[in-house]
C-alpha cells in the first residue's frame, strides 16, 4: 500500500523538477557560463601569474573545477555560520571563521592581495541574474500573521496544505445519478454480453440475420441445480454490504471470497475471523459430539470372524 | 378370497427385511426375507408383489420353492394390435391392476409352498420365505441421478431415491405392496463408503464391510409399517443435526448445507403446532429429512422420513420460496401422523387420510399465514374442484363396488376406472386430495374443531398403543383408518350425525351449482331471494339441506340460514332496517366494526348494501349470484372478509364503470388490505380500464399510483432503490406492471406509456442496498413486457426478418436477450429469469413478431438445464406444436416421454400436451394419424409399466386426443378383419391345439424365456384361489386369463431347470404371433376375432346399458369361448412374465 504512494510522489518530484530546469534554460545558462568564463580567466591570470606559458584546457578545466568548488564551499559554510548567530547576511567574521575552519591561513590574505604582479581581471560581462521562475500559484498566498516576522518565507501556496478540489464540481441531482448509474450497469452488462455472445457459441432469434440479438447458447450443465439454488458470489457480496450482521451465518468460504474483493481491511478482518471460526468450528464439534445422532457416530470396524 | 386372508395376515406378525443396495450405475441386488405366520391352515401358496426384480430363488423354511412371476401391467392388452379404444383399453387396464391388488391377497409372484411344509401349515408354525433377487436398471421405483462429470461417485454428487405414486415399492423389492399390511422392519443397506443410506426407522448401527471399501446401514423399524411407507435415500449426503430437535436429521447434496440450515431453521416450529394440536408426540423415534435432485414429486412422506426436492431449499434472501418451502414441510410432517404412522384399510379409505392431514395442514397454514391466507387457500381449492368436477364429471372420495360389478361402476363420466390408486388420472388425483380435506373441513363446521381434534387424538393414541403391542396382528389394525371407523370415532366423540354430509360429499361425487338472485319488496320490506340450482348438468348435484345467506344492511349484517329444499327456490327474508337512512349514521359490519359510507351510490328505496350466499364456503359449490354493481363495490369496499373481496372483484369486471374503478383503486391503495385481494384488484382494474378506454381519463391505470407508492418524489420516472422489507408492498410492486401491461387502448395494443413505463422499471432497477434478491420482481418485470405484446399487423404468410421488427417490439427483445445473456454469467435464483424470457419469446412468436421456431426452446429443454427452465422450455415446444401442427414436434415430445431420464419432466410433458393438445377428439387434424395412434397406445400399451402415473398421463393424454372410442384416423375394422381372415385362416384353425403345444415346447427350450418362466412342480388343483378371481373383470384382461389357464392346464413344467445367469436378456418375439413364425404383420385373425367380439358386446352393451358382463360371457357359443380361451394360449408366450422387460413386444420391432 506504501509503495505506489512512495512511487508516486517520486514521480511528481522528478516531474516537476525536470520542468524547472527546462521552463528557465536559456538565462540561466548564460548566466552560468558567463561566471564560468571568469573563473576561467581567474584560473590562467592564476597559472600565468605562476609562470605557465600554455596549459592544456582539460587541465584548466579542473582546476576551474576546483576553484568553483573551494568559493561555493566557502560560501556555504559562511551561510551556515552567519545562520547559526541568527542572521540572514553573512559578515567578515562569518567569512574568516569559515577560512580558518577550512585550514586556511587568514593572515597571509592581505600580503597576497597585496602582491605586486597581480593581475587585473575585469569583471564578468554584466548579465541579468537568472529570473526565477514563476510557480504555479494556486490560490491566494497568506499573508503572515502578526506575530512571524516578515523575514520568514513565506507561505507555500495554500494547495499544499489545504484539500484541494481537484475533481470536477460533484453531480448531486438524485436524477443524473440514478440514470448515470443505470446506464453505465446496462452498457457494462451489455458490452459484456455482446462479448460472451462473440467468443462462444450463439443461438440466434432470426433466420436472415443470426447477429441481431444473439443469445449465449444454453449450455446443459452436470449439476444444473448447484446453480440455480445458490446465490452467487455478488449477491452474496451485495448482502454482505447491506447488512453486516447477518455475517456470522455465513460460512468460512463466503467470508474468503469476500476478503478477496475488500483490501487491507479485510484482510485484517480475515485474521481476526479465522481463529474465530476455528473455535466455532469446534464448539460445533463439541457440540455434536453431546448430540447422540446415529448419523453422527462413527463406523464401526467389520467383526473379524474367529471361528473358522 | 379365503387364502388372500390368511396371508395378509402372516406377514403383519413379524417380518424382517434385509436388502443390501449397491449405488452404483444402477445395480441393486438384494434379498429379503419374509417371516409368516400363518393364520389360517393349508398355506399352500404365498403372493407377493414385485415389478422390475430379477428373481434367482426362493426358500421356504430353506427348502427350496417353485414360483411363478408374472405381471400383467406390464403389456395391459396382448396382441390387440388394432384394437385401438380407450374404452377397451381402460377395462383391460383396470382388471390388470386387480389382478396384482395385493389388497385383494393377489401379487405379481406367487411362491408354491413345498408340500413338506404344508403340514406345518396347518399347525401354524412359522415360515421363513427367502428370496434372491436383483434389480438391474430399474425404470421405476427407484431413480438414479448420477451427474456426467469427473470423479468419484461420491464427488459427483450421484444419488439414489426411492419414488413412486402410490404403493410403489414393488418396483424396488418384493414385498406386499399394500397400504393395509403392516409389518416390522429390519432393512440393511451396503452402500460405498462416501455414501449415507437413509432409510426409515432408527439407525442402528454402521459397519464396514471387510474391504472397507463399504459400509453397511442397519436400520430397524419396530412400529409396524406398511411395505409402501418404506423408503430409501442413499448419496453423498451433507448431514445436519437439527440445532432445536436433536433426533432430526436433515440431510442434503454436497455444497448445499447453508442453504440447508437456513431451510431448515423452522421446522422445529411446525412439529411443536402439530404435537400441540393433537396432543400427541410425534410417534416415531426419529425424523429425516432429504432433500434430492430430479424429484418425483416435491413432498413425498414414508415412515419416519421424508423426502423433498432439492429445489425447496433456498437461502435467506429469497422471498418468495419461503413460504412455499414451509408448506411443503408443513405437508410431509402432516402425512407423518396420517398416512405413514397411520395407514388405511383400503383404497377406499384414502379419503380419510388426505383429509385429514390436509386438514392440519390447512391448521398451520391459519396460524401461520393467517385467516386471510388460509381463507383465500380455502376458495382458490373450493374453486380448483368445483371447476374440475364441473368439466369432468365428480371427483368420489368414497368409491364403494359393493359386488364389484361393471353395473355399478359410480365414476361412468371418466375414462378410468377409480377403483385403484394405479389407475387414477393423475389431475384426478390431486382433486381427489384437495376435496378430501375441503370435507373434513365440512365435517369440522358441523362438529367443531374441538371435536375434531379429539377425533384425531383418539385414532393417534389407539394406534400408538398398538404400536407397541407385539405380535398381536388384530391390534396392529388400529394403526389403520376406515371410513367406518372414523365415522363411528365422530359420532362417539361428537355426539352428532353427519351421515347427511358424508352421504352428499364422501359417498356421492359432484358439487352443487346455485345460481342466485333478489328483489326488494319494498312493501313487505322484505328481501326476495331466489336461489336455483343446476342439477343437471355433469359434474353437478342436488343439494337439500342448510344454507346460510348473509345480508348486509344499513342496520348491520344480518345472518340467515335458509332451508333449500325440493321444490322451493324463493325465500323470502324480512329486513330489519327501512330504507330511509339517517346520513350521519356509522354502518355496523359483521364484525361488529362500524364504518362510515358514502350511501349515495345506493339504491334510495332499499337498505341492502350486498348479500353473500353461503359465506363461509360450508357447501361445495358453485354460486352465480347477481346483484347490483354498486352492491358489488360496498362488498369489495367494506365486507371484511377476503373471500367476499374476491368474488367482488371478479363480478366487478363485468361492471367496467368510474365507479368500479374508484373502488378497486382504494382497495389498492389501503394498506389494511389483504394482499392477495389487492394483486387481484390489479388484474381487474386492468381488464375494467381497457374495457372503458373511450372514457377513461388521466394517466393509465395504476401509474400513478405505482408511482406515488414504489418511485422517487423527485424524480416520479425513477422507481427508488430495492427494498423489500414489506412483503406486501413487495409482492403489489410485482404484480401492478404485470396488470398494467395488459392495458390496451383503443387500437388495442399496449399504450406506449406503459410499455416506456416498464423499460423504465427495468432500467432503473437497483437492488443493491437490497437485502433480498430481485430476481422474481425481475422475472415478473419481463412477464410485464410479454404480457404487453399484441399481435403483429402484418400480411399473411410474410416471413418474419429483422427489417420488419416493430420498434417497440425491438426494445422489447434487447431487454430480454440481455437479461437471457446476463443469466448465464450470473444465474438468479431457480432461473426465474430464464423462465420468463423464454415465456416471452414464445408470446413473441406466437404474435408474430419473430420467426416462430422451435429449436431455441428444445436447446433449453434438453437434460442438464435446471427442471424449471426445461419445463417453462416443453410448454413452448407444446406450444408450437399446438399452434403450427408440427408433427415432427409431436414425435420429438413423445420420443422425450420415453426417454428422458427425469420421470418428473416425462410426466409434465403428457399432461402438457393433455392441456394444451395439439388437437382434440373433435376436430380434423393433420397430426391425427396411424402412427399417432400406434406411437400413444404403445406407450400405454407397454411402454409405461414402470411408473404407474405415467401411464395414466398417456391414458390421459390419448383420451382427450382421441376419446374414449375407437380413432376416427384408423382404416375401418371391418375391412381389416376381412383381409385377415383370409390371410390367417391357417392360423386360427382346429389345428392351433398341436401348434399351441409345439408352442409351448419351443418356449421351454427356449433358454432365453427361461428366466421368466415358472417353475411349478406340482399343480395347483387343490386351491382356493380359482374361486377369488373377479370374473366380471377377467372378461376383459386377457392377462389375466391367460395367467388363469396357464395355471390350470399346465400341469408341471418339465425339467426344472435352474435359472440362467441372465435370465432376463429375454428377447420377446416382436409381437404376439410372431411365435409362430409366421407372420411379423401385427393385424392377426385375432385381434380382428376379438374385435368382432367386441363389437358384439358393444352392441349388446347399448341394447341392455347395464348388462352383465360375466353373464354375457356364458351367453357366447362355447365355440366362441373356446377360440378366446385359444387366444389367450397363444398369447401365452409373449407375456413379459419377466419383470425385467420394460420394453414391450410391440415396441422392440
Amino acid at each position: 500500500m506504501a509503495d505506489p504512494a512512495v512511487v508516486g510522489s517520486g514521480l511528481i518530484g522528478s516531474g516537476t523538477r525536470s520542468s524547472g530546469t527546462k521552463s528557465s534554460s536559456s538565462p540561466s545558462e548564460n548566466y552560468q557560463l558567463a561566471r564560468r568564463r571568469t573563473l576561467q580567466v581567474v584560473v590562467s591570470s592564476l597559472l600565468t601569474e605562476a609562470g605557465f606559458d600554455s596549459a592544456e584546457k582539460a587541465a584548466v578545466e579542473s582546476l576551474t573545477e576546483m576553484i568553483q568548488s573551494y568559493i561555493t564551499e566557502i560560501g556555504r559554510y559562511a551561510k551556515n555560520y552567519c545562520e547559526h548567530t541568527a542572521r540572514t547576511q553573512p559578515t567578515l567574521s562569518d567569512v574568516m571563521v569559515t577560512l580558518v575552519e577550512m585550514g586556511f591561513n587568514v593572515d597571509t590574505l592581505p600580503v597576497y592581495a597585496k602582491r605586486s604582479q597581480r593581475m587585473v581581471i575585469t569583471a564578468p560581462p554584466v548579465t541579468n541574474p537568472p529570473v526565477t521562475p514563476k510557480a504555479l500559484v494556486a490560490g491566494m498566498k497568506r499573508t503572515h500573521p502578526s506575530h512571524i516576522p516578515t523575514h520568514f518565507p513565506e507561505f507555500p501556496d495554500p494547495h499544499t496544505y489545504i484539500k484541494t478540489p481537484t475533481y470536477r464540481e460533484p453531480i448531486l441531482e438524485y436524477q443524473i445519478v440514478r440514470e448515470k448509474a443505470a446506464s453505465q450497469r446496462r452498457d457494462v452488462e451489455r458490452a459484456l454480453t455482446r462479448f460472451m455472445a462473440k467468443t462462444g457459441e450463439t443461438q440466434s432469434l432470426f433466420k436472415d440475420d443470426i447477429t441481431a440479438f444473439p443469445l449465449i447458447a444454453a449450455r446443459p450443465s452436470a449439476i444444473p441445480y448447484l446453480n440455480a439454488l445458490l446465490p452467487s458470489e455478488l449477491e452474496l457480496q451485495q448482502l454482505e454490504e447491506t447488512d453486516s450482521s447477518e455475517q456470522d451465518d455465513q460460512t468460512d468460504n463466503e467470508n474468503i471470497s469476500m476478503n478477496i474483493s475488500n483490501d487491507e481491511t479485510g484482510a485484517d478482518k480475515e485474521n481476526n475471523v479465522l481463529p474465530q471460526g476455528g473455535s466455532l468450528a469446534s464448539a460445533k464439534a463439541n457440540e455434536e459430539n453431546m448430540i447422540d445422532n446415529p448419523y453422527l457416530r462413527p463406523v464401526k470396524k467389520p467383526k473379524v470372524r474367529r471361528k473358522k | 378370497m379365503p387364502v388372500a386372508l390368511c396371508w395378509l395376515v402372516c406377514l403383519q406378525v413379524l417380518a424382517s427385511h434385509t436388502l443390501s443396495a449397491a449405488t452404483g450405475r444402477s445395480v441393486h441386488k438384494g434379498h429379503v426375507e419374509l417371516t409368516i405366520f400363518p393364520t389360517v391352515p393349508n398355506l399352500n401358496r404365498i403372493k407377493l408383489n414385485s415389478k422390475q426384480c430379477r428373481i434367482y430363488r426362493v426358500r421356504v423354511n430353506d427348502l427350496e420353492a417353485a414360483f411363478i412371476y408374472n405381471d400383467p401391467t406390464l403389456e395391459v392388452c396382448h396382441h390387440e394390435s388394432k384394437q385401438r379404444n380407450l374404452n377397451y383399453f381402460s377395462n383391460a387396464y383396470s382388471a390388470a391392476v386387480s389382478a396384482v391388488d395385493p389388497d385383494a391377497g393377489h401379487g405379481e409372484l406367487c411362491i408354491k409352498v413345498p408340500s413338506e411344509l404344508w403340514k406345518q401349515g396347518d399347525e401354524l408354525k412359522v415360515l421363513k420365505v427367502y428370496i434372491e433377487f436383483s434389480l438391474d436398471q430399474p425404470k421405476g421405483g427407484l431413480h438414479f441421478v448420477v451427474p456426467d462429470i469427473e470423479g468419484s461417485i461420491a464427488e459427483r454428487g450421484a444419488h439414489v431415491f426411492s419414488c413412486g405414486y402410490q404403493n410403489s415399492t414393488r418396483f424396488w423389492f418384493p414385498c406386499v405392496d399394500s397400504y393395509s399390511e403392516l409389518c416390522t422392519w429390519k432393512l440393511e443397506f451396503t452402500v460405498d463408503a462416501a455414501m449415507v443410506a437413509v432409510s426409515c426407522g432408527d439407525l442402528l448401527e454402521t459397519i464396514y464391510t471387510h474391504d472397507m471399501r463399504k459400509k453397511t446401514f442397519h436400520y430397524l423399524l419396530t412400529i409396524p409399517t406398511a411395505a409402501p411407507n418404506i423408503s430409501l435415500a442413499v448419496g453423498p449426503f451433507e448431514i445436519l443435526v437439527d440445532p432445536y430437535m436433536h433426533e432430526v436429521t436433515h440431510f442434503c447434496l454436497p455444497q448445499l448445507l447453508p442453504l440447508l440450515k437456513h431451510s431448515m431453521s423452522y421446522l422445529h416450529e411446525i412439529f411443536e403446532f402439530f404435537e400441540e394440536i393433537l396432543t400427541c408426540r410425534y410417534p416415531y423415534s426419529c425424523f429425516k429429512t432429504v432433500f434430492i435432485d430430479e424429484a418425483y414429486v416435491q413432498v413425498s412422506s414414508y415412515a419416519s422420513m421424508s423426502i423433498f426436492s432439492t429445489n425447496l431449499l433456498h437461502s435467506a434472501m429469497i422471498i418468495d420460496q419461503t413460504p412455499l418451502t414451509r408448506r411443503c414441510l408443513a405437508q410431509a410432517l402432516a402425512q407423518q401422523f396420517f398416512g405413514c404412522f397411520i395407514s388405511r384399510m383400503s383404497w377406499s379409505d384414502e379419503w380419510v387420510l388426505k383429509g385429514i392431514s390436509g386438514y392440519i395442514y390447512g391448521l398451520y397454514l391459519k396460524k401461520t399465514f393467517g385467516v386471510n391466507e388460509y381463507r383465500h387457500w380455502i376458495k382458490e381449492e373450493l374453486d380448483s374442484i368445483v371447476e374440475y368436477e364441473l368439466k369432468t364429471g365428480g371427483v368420489l372420495l368414497h368409491p364403494m363396488f359393493p359386488g364389484g360389478k361393471e353395473k355399478d361402476n359410480p365414476t361412468p363420466h371418466l375414462h378410468f376406472s377409480i377403483k385403484h390408486p394405479h389407475t387414477l388420472s393423475w389431475e384426478y388425483y390431486k382433486m381427489f386430495q384437495r376435496k378430501a380435506h375441503l370435507v373434513m373441513r365440512l365435517i369440522e363446521n358441523r362438529i367443531s374443531m374441538e371435536f375434531m381434534l379429539q377425533v384425531f387424538n383418539k385414532l393417534l393414541s389407539l394406534a400408538s398403543t398398538a404400536s407397541s403391542q407385539k405380535f398381536q396382528s388384530h391390534m396392529w389394525s388400529q394403526m389403520l383408518v376406515s371410513t367406518s371407523g372414523f365415522l363411528k370415532s365422530i359420532s362417539n366423540v361428537s355426539g352428532k350425525d353427519i351421515g347427511p354430509l358424508i352421504k352428499q360429499w364422501v359417498d356421492q361425487s359432484s358439487v352443487v351449482k346455485f345460481y342466485g338472485s333478489f328483489a326488494f319488496n319494498r312493501k313487505r320490506n322484505v328481501l326476495e331471494l331466489e336461489i336455483k340450482q343446476d342439477y343437471t348438468s355433469p359434474g353437478t348435484q342436488k343439494y337439500v339441506g342448510p344454507i346460510k345467506v348473509t345480508v348486509q344492511e344499513l342496520d348491520g349484517s344480518f345472518n340467515h340460514t335458509l332451508q333449500i329444499e325440493e321444490n322451493s327456490v324463493k325465500h323470502d327474508i324480512p329486513c330489519h332496517s327501512k330504507s330511509r337512512r339517517n346520513k350521519k349514521k356509522k354502518i355496523p359490519l359483521m364484525n361488529g366494526e362500524e364504518v362510515d359510507m358514502d350511501l349515495s351510490a345506493m339504491d334510495v328505496d332499499s337498505p341492502l348494501l350486498w348479500i353473500r350466499i353461503d359465506p363461509d364456503m360450508s357447501i361445495l359449490r358453485k354460486v352465480e349470484f347477481e346483484q347490483a354493481d354498486f352492491m358489488w363495490q360496498y362488498q369489495l369496499r367494506y365486507e371484511r372478509d377476503v373471500v367476499a373481496q374476491e368474488e367482488a372483484i371478479s363480478a366487478l369486471e363485468q361492471f367496467p364503470t368510474p365507479a368500479s374503478r374508484l373502488a378497486l383503486t382504494d382497495i389498492l391503495e389501503q394498506e389494511q388490505c389483504f394482499y392477495r385481494v389487492r394483486m387481484l384488484a390489479c388484474f381487474c382494474l386492468a381488464k375494467i380500464a381497457s374495457s372503458m378506454v373511450n372514457t377513461w381519463t388521466g394517466p393509465p391505470a395504476m401509474k400513478s399510483l405505482f408511482t406515488r407508492m414504489f418511485c422517487c418524489k423527485s424524480c416520479p420516472n425513477i422507481v427508488k432503490t430495492n427494498n423489500f422489507m414489506n412483503f406486501q408492498s413487495y409482492f403489489l410492486q410485482k404484480t401492478m406492471p404485470v396488470a398494467m401491461a395488459l392495458l390496451r387502448d383503443v387500437h388495442n395494443l399496449c399504450p406506449k406509456e406503459v410499455l416506456n413505463f416498464i423499460l423504465d422499471l427495468i432500467k432503473y432497477n437497483d437492488n443493491r442496498k437490497n437485502k433480498f434478491s430481485d430476481n422474481y420482481y425481475r422475472a415478473e418485470l419481463i412477464d410485464a413486457l410479454s404480457n404487453s405484446v399484441t399481435p403483429a399487423v402484418s400480411i399473411n404468410n410474410q416471413v418474419r426478418t429483422l427489417d420488419s421488427l416493430n420498434a417497440d417490439v425491438r426494445l422489447i427483445l434487447e431487454e430480454i436477450t440481455r437479461f437471457l445473456n446476463m443469466e448465464k454469467l450470473l444465474p438468479s435464483y431457480r432461473h426465474t429469469i430464464t423462465v420468463s424470457c423464454l415465456r416471452a419469446i414464445r408470446v413473441l412468436q406466437k404474435n408474430g413478431h419473430i420467426p416462430s421456431d422451435p429449436s431455441l426452446f428444445k436447446s433449453y429443454a434438453d437434460y442438464g438445464h435446471f427442471v424449471d427452465v426445461r419445463l417453462a422450455a416443453l410448454e413452448a415446444v407444446v406450444d408450437y406444436t399446438q399452434v403450427d401442427r408440427s408433427y415432427e414436434e409431436l414425435q420429438w415430445l413423445l420420443s422425450m416421454v420415453q426417454n428422458d431420464p427425469v420421470p418428473y419432466v416425462r410426466h409434465r410433458i403428457l399432461s402438457m400436451l393433455a392441456k394444451n393438445p395439439p388437437f382434440t377428439k373433435n376436430e380434423e387434424s393433420p397430426l391425427c394419424s396411424e402412427d399417432l395412434v400406434d406411437h400413444l397406445w404403445k406407450l400405454m400399451n407397454s411402454g409405461t409399466s414402470h411408473d404407474w402415473r405415467l401411464r395414466c398421463d398417456a391414458v390421459n393424454l390419448y383420451h382427450t386426443l382421441f376419446g374414449l372410442s375407437r380413432p376416427s384416423c384408423l382404416p375401418l375394422p371391418e375391412l381389416g378383419l376381412v383381409l385377415n381372415l383370409k390371410e390367417k385362416k391357417a392360423v386360427l384353425n382346429s389345428t392351433i391345439k398341436p401348434e399351441l403345444g409345439a408352442t409351448y415346447t419351443e418356449l421351454t427350450n427356449n433358454p432365453a424365456l427361461h428366466g421368466q418362466m415358472i417353475i411349478f412342480p406340482n399343480s395347483f388343483s387343490n386351491s382356493q384361489e380359482d374361486e377369488d378371481i373377479d370374473m366380471d373383470t377377467v372378461h376383459d384382461s386377457q392377462a389375466f386369463i391367460y395367467h388363469h389357464l396357464n395355471m390350470l392346464e399346465r400341469p408341471s413344467t418339465p425339467g426344472k431347470e435352474p435359472p440362467t445367469t441372465d435370465p432376463v436378456m429375454v428377447s420377446m418375439p416382436a409381437t404376439p404371433l410372431s411365435v409362430f413364425g409366421k407372420d411379423p404383420h401385427p393385424t392377426s385373425k385375432h385381434s380382428d376375432h376379438h374385435h368382432h367380439h367386441h363389437h358384439h358386446h358393444e352392441h349388446k352393451k347399448k341394447k341392455k346399458k347395464h348388462k352383465h358382463k360375466h353373464k354375457h360371457k356364458h351367453k357366447h357359443d362355447s365355440r366362441e369361448k373356446e377360440k378366446e380361451r385359444d387366444r389367450d394360449q397363444i398369447a401365452f408366450p409373449s407375456s413379459p412374465a419377466s419383470g425385467h422387460s420394460i420394453q414391450s413386444p410391440s415396441l422392440s420391432d
